[in-house]
């Protein structure tokens, strides 16, 4: 015990040695100190553990619904999207005349620029980056970014081409790779690479005409917000038109966020019979008419108020061409720097002064939105009507003495042949070649008003022709009816007076006189293509009525062929060929006695009329009408001697010394001795445009319908129900050699899907 | 006298053969509890470093990944290093010149901040280089705090029980916490070292005075000076930048476009989370709308892909570990250990708790990172540091 005692009364004095006696030293004492106080410090950090779980299930249980939806409603930002691309026009070979090309928008973000990791140390060669490859002001940059350093979204280049922007990144990636390399062998003062994501790329679209101005009243062009204007552009708009892709984000149910495309919808591609080479000829042709004659008359106008030409496939109703002049630059629809000043300046005089008026006015298609007087090539069809209804037959005679009274006591009207003495003793096919009014009249007048408005309703003038181009004018108030038709009236219908056409409908009632007699619907879109080429729709040739006996076909084809070759059309003639015709010239009503609308009417070649073409001169810039109308003439000549040997229409006619002179001016060989040879041994289709109307042709005998399985989109041949690629034509089971050995007719069928039949044509 | 000096010694050494086979076993051994807590919290910290940074990190998803696992590799060998340090280099450190020495580099690494070896990013120059590696110095002055108190209070416990001492101990924590503030600009680290070394101060102190008159008075004083200021000035955007944030910590939603934006966008990340959270790696907020949301922001991400689940579950085993370095603490035998102990664990729980307060709206926004989770190599890597201390100490509790 007393051991125990002093032990205990010596602990205070011995604490060094004995671990027990801390307690009374500064150390234990704080030990104790610590120990006491650390158990209340912990205390009160797990009362703020404590505190924050109960924030946490505050927030969310208070605002928990809220700040999902906010979360949600955030992602809707993250939607983007993705455009379609509007489809292409072909032309009938297969050559692009519209298509949509991928465009990029450079988008400087600023604000990643300004907030990377590098301090805005990559500032200065993003910038340089951009200023080198996409041809930029750096100082403008540096400025923007300065000013601007949390802008998201400023577009710095618009419409930069594929190349443009890979030149761009090529540069970037190599740039950093560089940068990358040197870093490594540095220690500090790291070089800054190039902020590679401030500058990004939107894509889009944006319509390209490769052709430029070419048909370009036919085309049409679309507005920056993929509208089409004019044409086909306007016409088949909703077929071209494609719908918008998007991607965006979502959440499902478990809450996961999801990303999903839908992929945008291209537009359908549309195939047209347009015949870019046959096309870019007669541009051309009336290009050099209208710059030659320019000012010749009245100064500071155009060769022609306007110069319109349409050739046409008179057995199918296809538009192998349709210009028209003046013109306009697809790709700058607003461009008018191709014409003088003076002649802008009257442009807009003649649209009251206004600048996009005239503009307008150049987009308009002559061909179609313009109606005219035709004057004498109507007389073919009064000629053609009354020999289909029999009132005259085919050498019968009339008597011209210079001018024609009708009419009785003080309503005599007396009108006046174009021959002041009179043609004399004639019969119809004279008529016709020497554009006889007087006879003519005397026909009329055998017609009647009754015959004659409903044979002038058959051949569809006073109605539109419903050609797939917008913009067809109406004319139903420009003729004549049953009402407002009189005798005077009657007799200047007879030669093309009094009322009004346009040249599509007057080029389709002519086809129909010149083709057997079938009146075919004009139409310039051939085949509806989807985005990977396969087909949609084809367009079939619309027959609509028969409006003339064959018989009565043949006797005007050969009417026309006498006035070309006799007649008032003999300058029309190109060197080698024999073509009909029939030319016009028509007083412009209200305009004043020197002003005329003169044109030129006809097919060929005269042995098996293919192709129909119509030169219409408005206003022709020329002192007198006479000069007008052998432009019309020569104007066809000059179209004609070129279009002819490109479709594989031979010469049937020998040259003479000064033709032959005239034809090596112009680069071009004589294909007479090659039809010689050969013209008998060719069959139909070799002859013909292309497979597409060699089909049509076809068909008008044997009808041979192909069939496209919807599930392969592969054609069917009808022979032997196999399958065809429509690409090529060729079969499938390339075992068969039925197609080999098999009757012309046989082969012409794959060639109706074959768009680049004429790729074997040595002149493309 | 002599006698029971010798029995008291014998009895000692009898007891400590009987030890013998025990203590030998542990001698060398670690806190196992204590490195499973910390290897889950880094591992855990690594999964959402990579699921919050993978967006962010363009092209090489993994890159924020790769850097934060070297400054845990570097972090495993400093662990190593001090757990191996004999106990008597240990307390080597609580002696005068060793702690005059460790404050002395620190306050050196925070001047070479203004030289050229510092490193700007962000507006704030918070790192230097030290040859391959860069570091922030407010890291190291928290491990110097830790230490220079440590042996500043257990070398004369009676010193802070003066006016005196105590005023000196308060000019050093004052001035360190001044010197990171002044020159890095970091105010959640120089908040961070006051916090520590004030809580250590009055841990130690037996003058209750010092505490009671101190503290709340300064606590009181800046909170009633922040908020008179955010009342009286109406335009906040004429207000200071650490103004803008208390008023922005009053009403988040107003200054959504603003600097409320980081705030608010983790209180949506929060609160979409739910009970369950989203599922690891299917956050949305992550996506490029937090920012810095790998690193201050990562609890806010924790809790939209596991919920409130998850934020307790990291909760507790930040408790764990604080249990873990308050129970060596407590077993310590000498001052020095427990006081390093205790100061690392001040760290901790201060920086765990003023970054959820952050995250959760409940203070003013301040960039304050989150223990072993958040990105950050210096951060990491010196914290791992601390905990080489702590597990020292503890291998030298079960020595004894």
């Amino acid at each position: 015990m007393t051991d125990k005692r002093s032990n205990r009364g010596s602990r205070g004095n011995s604490s060094r040695r004995n671990p027990k006696r801390q307690r009374f030293t500064p150390d234990s004492q704080l030990q104790d100190n610590i120990k006491i106080k650390a158990v209340v410090v912990a205390l009160g950090i797990l009362l703020l553990f404590v505190f924050l779980v109960w924030r946490v299930i505050v927030i969310m249980r208070d605002n928990g619904e809220q700040y999902k939806k906010q979360v949600l409603a955030q992602q809707q930002y993250d939607s983007i999207t993705i455009p379609y691309q509007r489809g292409a026009i072909l032309d009938r070979n297969g050559t692009m005349l519209a298509y949509s090309e991928r465009v990029y928008n450079v988008i400087l973000d600023c604000h990643v620029l300004t907030n990377d990791n590098s301090d805005g140390k990559s500032t200065e060669p993003t910038i340089n980056a951009a200023a080198k490859c996409l041809g930029l002001n750096a100082s403008d940059l540096r400025l923007y970014v300065q000013d601007n350093p949390e802008a998201r979204y400023h577009i710095l280049v618009k419409n930069l081409s594929y190349d443009e922007m890979e030149a761009y990144q090529n540069y970037v990636a190599e740039y950093n790779a560089d940068i990358n390399e040197q870093n490594k062998t540095r220690e500090d003062d790291k070089l800054p690479r190039i902020n590679d994501k401030a500058i990004w790329f939107e894509d889009q679209f944006r319509r390209t005409y490769p052709g430029g101005s070419l048909a370009c009243d036919v085309i049409g062009f679309t507005t920056k917000d993929g509208q089409g204007q004019y044409g086909l552009e306007e016409y088949y708009n909703d077929t071209l038109m494609g719908r918008n892709g998007r991607e965006y984000g979502y959440l499902t149910a478990e809450n996961a966020l999801e990303r999903t495309v839908i992929p945008a919808e291209n537009g359908h591609t549309l195939v047209t019979s347009i015949d870019s080479y046959i096309q870019r000829i007669c541009e051309e042709k009336i290009r050099d008419y209208n710059l030659e004659h320019a000012g010749e008359w009245r100064e500071n106008e155009m060769g022609s108020d306007n110069t319109g030409v349409i050739i046409m496939d008179i057995h199918t109703g296809e538009i192998l061409a349709m210009a028209s002049y003046p013109y306009f630059d697809l790709n700058d629809p607003w461009d008018m720097s191709m014409y003088s000043e003076g002649e802008v300046e009257r442009m807009i005089e003649r649209a009251d002064g206004d600048a996009e008026k005239a503009s307008q006015g150049l987009w308009k298609n002559f061909c179609i939105s313009q109606s005219y007087e035709p004057g004498s090539v109507c007389k073919t069809f009064t000629v053609a009507m009354a020999l289909d209804m029999g009132v005259i037959h085919d050498g019968d005679r009339f008597t011209c003495h210079g001018y024609l009274k009708f009419g009785e006591g003080d309503r005599t009207t007396t009108i006046r042949c174009h021959q002041r003495y009179g043609d004399g003793d004639i019969d119809v096919k004279t008529a016709v070649e020497k554009s006889c009014n007087v006879a003519l009249m005397l026909i009329g007048q055998k017609v009647g008003k009754e015959s004659f408005l409903k044979y002038q309703r058959n051949f569809n003038f006073g109605l539109r022709t419903n050609v797939d181009l917008a913009g067809e004018m109406r004319t139903s108030s420009l003729v004549f009816n049953e009402r407002t038709m009189g005798v005077t009236e009657l007799m200047t219908s007879t030669f093309g007076q009094g009322f009004n056409v346009t040249m599509i409908q007057t080029i389709a009632a002519y086809s129909s006189l010149v083709n057997g007699g079938y009146y075919y619907q004009p139409h310039v879109v051939t085949q509806i293509l989807d985005d990977n080429g396969a087909v949609v729709e084809n367009i079939e040739p619309k027959m609509l009525r028969q409006v003339v006996s064959e018989h009565v076909s043949d006797l005007m084809i050969d009417y026309c062929i006498g006035v070309v070759d006799e007649g008032t059309g003999t300058r029309a003639r190109p060197a080698g060929y024999r073509i009909g015709g029939k030319t016009g010239t028509a007083e412009r009503s209200g305009q004043g006695k020197r002003d005329y609308t003169v044109s030129f009417m006809g097919f060929a070649p005269a042995d098996d009329p293919q192709i129909a073409i119509y030169v219409v001169i408005d206003r022709p810039n020329t002192g007198s009408q006479e000069h007008g109308t052998r432009y019309a003439c020569l104007l066809c000549r000059d179209i004609l001697t070129e279009v002819l040997p490109y479709m594989h229409i031979f010469m049937t006619e020998p040259l003479s010394a000064a033709e032959e002179k005239e034809l090596e001016e112009r680069g071009q060989q004589s294909t007479l001795s090659v039809s010689e040879n050969s013209v008998s041994e060719n069959s139909v289709s070799e002859n013909s445009v292309s497979g597409n109307e060699a089909e049509e042709k076809e068909s008008e005998i044997p009808v041979v319908e192909i069939t496209i399985d919807p599930s392969s989109g592969m054609a069917i041949d009808p022979i032997n129900h196999e399958a065809l690629d429509p690409e090529t034509g060729a079969p499938l089971n390339e075992d068969s050699g039925i197609f080999q050995d098999g009757e012309g007719n046989t082969l012409d069928i794959p060639q109706a899907y074959d768009p680049g039949a004429e790729s074997d044509d040595p002149r493309e | 006298m002599a006698e029971g000096r010798t029995a008291e010694e014998r009895g000692a050494q009898r007891r400590t053969a009987h030890k013998r086979p025990r203590v030998s076993h542990r001698n060398n051994s670690i806190d196992i509890p204590l490195l499973i807590v910390m290897a889950g919290l880094m591992i855990f910290g690594l999964l959402m470093i990579f699921s919050t940074s993978a967006y962010n990190a363009g092209e090489d998803q993994a890159s924020f990944l790769r850097m934060q696992l070297l400054a845990e590799g570097l972090g495993i060998v400093a662990i190593l290093f001090i757990v191996s340090l004999p106990y008597s280099f240990i307390k080597f450190l609580g002696r005068p010149v060793p702690r005059l020495v460790i404050l002395a580099v620190a306050v050196v690494m925070i001047f070479l901040l203004k030289t050229p070896l510092g490193i700007t990013a962000k507006g704030a120059t918070r790192w230097i280089r030290l040859g391959p590696l860069r570091v922030q110095p407010a890291e190291i002055a928290k491990v110097a705090v830790i230490i220079f108190f440590a042996s500043f209070i257990s070398e004369k416990p009676e010193r802070i029980n003066t006016l005196k001492g105590y005023a000196i101990a308060m000019t050093i924590a004052g001035g360190m916490a001044g010197l990171v503030y002044v020159f890095s600009k970091n105010l959640s680290s120089a908040i961070i070292i006051g916090g520590i070394s004030v809580l250590m101060l009055f841990l130690s102190t037996k003058e209750w005075k010092f505490q009671m008159f101190g503290y709340p008075a300064v606590v009181a004083a800046v909170v009633y000076y922040a908020v008179h200021k955010v009342q009286t000035v109406a335009d906040p955007e004429s207000l200071s930048f650490r103004y803008q944030r208390v008023m922005i910590w009053l009403d988040p939603a107003k200054y959504v476009t603003g600097n409320g934006y980081q705030t608010l966008q983790a209180l949506y990340a929060i609160g979409s989370g739910g009970l369950t959270g989203k599922g690891i790696g299917k956050g949305i907020q992550k996506l490029g709308t937090i920012p810095e949301v790998h690193n201050d922001m990562i609890f806010s991400v924790i809790c939209e892909e596991l919920g409130l689940i998850g934020a307790i579950v990291v909760l507790i085993l930040f408790a764990i570990l604080l249990y873990r370095c308050l129970n060596i603490a407590l077993s310590c035998k000498d001052s020095f250990g427990m006081l390093v102990c205790m100061g690392v664990f001040l760290h901790i729980a201060i920086q765990v708790v003023l970054n959820i307060m952050v995250v959760t709206n409940s203070m003013p926004n301040t960039g304050v990172s989150l223990p072993f989770i958040s990105y950050g190599g210096s951060s990491v890597s010196f914290l791992m540091a601390e905990m080489g201390l702590v597990l020292r100490v503890a291998r030298e509790n079960d020595n004894e």
